[in-house]
């Protein structure tokens, strides 16, 4: 399952998964952190900025709805530009059980709604730096978990947990930095194969909005590559009855 | 050409004003691309066999329940006569459970990648053979399409087609006229093909499609016509003795399916049609005009699998003719597949991509390997070769017109 698209919205709250290292501190950081409480419904503009060791820039504009059904996930995202992508449209299902995410993708060009199968975890989306499990909703209990410390960063009082994979996938462990009470990951390293350090994923705006806390830009940076993706969140609506209709095909061929 | 241009040119201009008066409402989006397009065969004396450049504009206006699209394109040729055109104009009209649409318009049916069996509205300008993008090689029809939606996985789609459109053959001269061997001397005769722009000349299609996460379906009905002609070839005495060929295109009703699913990591994806009352060309001698009237199945099934940031896919199609007879110009069974390979790289600012068709029952084969590099957002090089192997069939009878080409491209 990739939970993309709320996880796009919401940013990246499980991916370090925290749970029980400290006794109950441990645990109670995990399921705050994993069961922070997220809007059902929204849209919202986004804006994937891709930026080269030059400093050389590429962007992408997109306008994406989601839902949560309860047993069911669903998204579409439609591309604003580059004007060679416009119109180009992508829903995704994803469920709460083991099936994997059905993915439908409209090509203007081609007009017709394709399925398409998914790729791995550890593919880039979109050409960016995130992964596809970098925006899944990581279940804690993937992890083996060990808080090391409580630490100030940006002016917010963090707990600072390591959490290792309990079966080998792409990173050998993460770190990340949870604001207390806000239960937010505030910023995660991201450590290779080798435990050598990959990425950084650095939060940088967040807001309160209809009783949610809601990460507005993010920053991830591949250390390694010298290449950097800045995903930033517009016009931002949820809880707003996003209508079903927006998650079919009809809807994807017709735009926005 | 000119009246035609002009006559284009005052309807763009007509459609601008019209939308300028909605822009208060609703932004008019301007789209299309600019292209650069130069092939040269790798035979000598290495002559192009293209070398174009293309404007192609897109206007769309939408508003909820309202909307208006045109695509004009300019097709500019150093060697032959160029082409401007409107490949689709048309309204649409929105409603809850319904959508209109009218005018003229490109539909794509089917589930197949670069073969048509269900995806038989929109007639193909083979100008080029298959070679160009497939929304270049599909022809707008002039048709009113309903699509109804009692629920949001259902989905009724009817469609009322005015007038017959043909395909568009390679011209006379041209290195994509298909091979054509006649008994005896021939005289063509046209004047059947037109079927004339009379009411009772219309098509009829209607698709109903299930959407659902096991998977997509599609059921297909149409009353048409052969878009590719009839030859009806009579012996001729006069002026000298020799072949009298008259193409002609007849009706043809269908019946099909088209469907989708995910297995494990694999998409598959299939569709079939049978087709009723084709007419084939024959050698029979007893045989009117040398054609036989037979039904014949055609079916493809394909299987999709990405693997990081390989994709993978290929088909297998075959066309079978039920109750053949001998004498039948085309095989009993006609066997053929297709190969997909594509990777991206460099944060997808490169994507190699093998594409190629397999005919089995003449051994021949289309090999089209292709580099696109995205230099920035919105541009596009492309460097490509087509290979034709083999020496007769659909591939092989172009075995001679092997070319590397380059096309540049800049959207907006």
């Amino acid at each position: 399952m990739k939970k993309y698209k709320i996880i796009i919205l919401l940013a990246l709250v499980g991916t370090m998964g925290v749970s029980n290292a400290l006794a109950q501190t441990g645990n109670e950081i995990a399921d705050k952190v994993f069961n922070r409480s997220a809007p059902e419904n929204g849209e919202s503009d986004m804006t994937m900025a891709l930026i080269n060791s030059k400093g050389k820039e590429r962007q992408r504009f997109l306008h994406q709805f989601f839902k949560d059904y309860g047993d069911t996930e669903k998204s579409t995202m439609f591309f604003k530009s580059p004007a060679d992508v416009k119109n180009t449209s992508f829903m995704n299902y994803s469920y709460d059980d083991d099936r994997d995410d059905d993915q439908w993708l409209y090509l203007p060009a081609l007009k017709k709604v394709k399925r398409i199968s998914g790729g791995s975890k550890d593919d880039y989306f979109m050409g960016s730096d995130f992964t596809y499990e970098d925006m899944e909703k990581r279940n804690p209990n993937k992890d083996l978990h060990k808080l090391l410390k409580t630490e100030t960063l940006n002016g917010e009082t963090c707990y600072v947990v390591e959490s290792t994979p309990k079966e080998e996938g792409q990173y050998s462990k993460r770190v990340a930095w949870v604001i207390k009470d806000k239960w937010i990951p505030l910023k995660i390293e991201f450590y290779d194969e080798d435990e050598e350090l990959l990425k950084i994923l650095s939060i940088t705006e967040y807001e309160k909005l209809v009783g949610y806390w809601i990460i507005v830009t993010q920053e991830m940076e591949n250390v390694q590559r010298e290449h950097k993706t800045v995903i930033g969140l517009t016009n931002i609506n949820i809880e707003n009855g996003i209508g079903d209709t927006y998650f079919t095909q009809r809807a994807m061929i017709k735009g926005l | 050409m000119k009246t035609r241009i002009i006559s284009i040119v005052a309807l763009l201009f007509a459609f601008s004003f019209f939308i300028k008066a909605q822009e208060a409402e609703q932004k008019l989006e301007t789209n299309g691309f600019i292209r650069n397009y130069m092939g040269v065969l790798t035979a000598p004396p290495n002559k192009f066999s293209i070398n174009q450049n293309t404007l192609n504009l897109e206007f769309k206006l939408q508003t909820e329940k309202f909307g208006l699209y045109a695509n004009p394109y300019y097709y500019q040729y150093a060697d032959q006569e160029d082409v401007f055109d409107i490949r689709e104009l048309y309204i649409d009209l929105v409603t809850d459970k319904f959508d209109f649409r009218i005018g003229k318009q490109q539909i794509v049916w089917g589930q197949a990648d670069g073969v048509f069996i269900t995806d038989i509205v929109s007639p193909l300008d083979l100008t080029d053979f298959l070679l160009r993008d497939f929304n270049e090689i599909r022809i707008g029809v002039n048709a009113v399409k309903v699509n109804y939606y009692p629920h949001n996985d259902h989905n009724f789609e009817m469609i009322w087609v005015q007038s017959f459109t043909p395909s568009i053959s390679p011209q006379e001269g041209s290195i994509w006229q298909p091979d054509m061997d006649f008994m005896a001397p021939p005289t063509f005769d046209y004047s059947n093909q037109t079927r004339g722009n009379i009411f009772g000349n219309g098509e009829f299609f209607a698709k109903y499609s299930l959407s659902k996460s096991w998977a997509d379906i599609q059921l297909i009905g149409a009353y048409t016509w052969d878009d590719a002609p009839s030859l009806h070839m009579s012996p001729i005495t006069d002026p000298t003795p020799g072949l009298l060929i008259q193409p002609e295109h007849h009706r043809l009703s269908l019946a099909g399916m088209s469907f989708n699913t995910q297995i494990a990591d694999f998409i598959l994806r299939g569709e079939g049609a049978y087709y009723f009352g084709k007419y084939w060309q024959t050698t029979d001698i007893s045989a009117n005009d040398a054609l036989i009237k037979k039904d014949y199945l055609n079916y493809v099934v394909g299987l999709d699998k990405t693997v990081r940031d390989w994709k993978f896919s290929s088909q297998f199609i075959q066309k079978r003719i039920n109750g053949y007879e001998k004498g039948i110009y085309n095989d009993e069974i006609d066997n053929l597949a297709t190969l997909l390979v594509s990777r991206s790289l460099f944060r997808e600012t490169v994507r190699l991509e093998w594409f190629s068709y397999h005919g089995f029952n003449d051994e021949d084969a289309l090999i089209r390997f292709r580099g696109f590099y995205y230099p920035q957002d919105a541009v596009s090089i492309e460097l490509g070769t087509n290979i034709f192997l083999g020496t007769e069939g659909a591939f092989g009878q172009y075995n001679t017109n092997d070319m590397i080409y380059s096309r540049i491209k800049y959207s907006f």
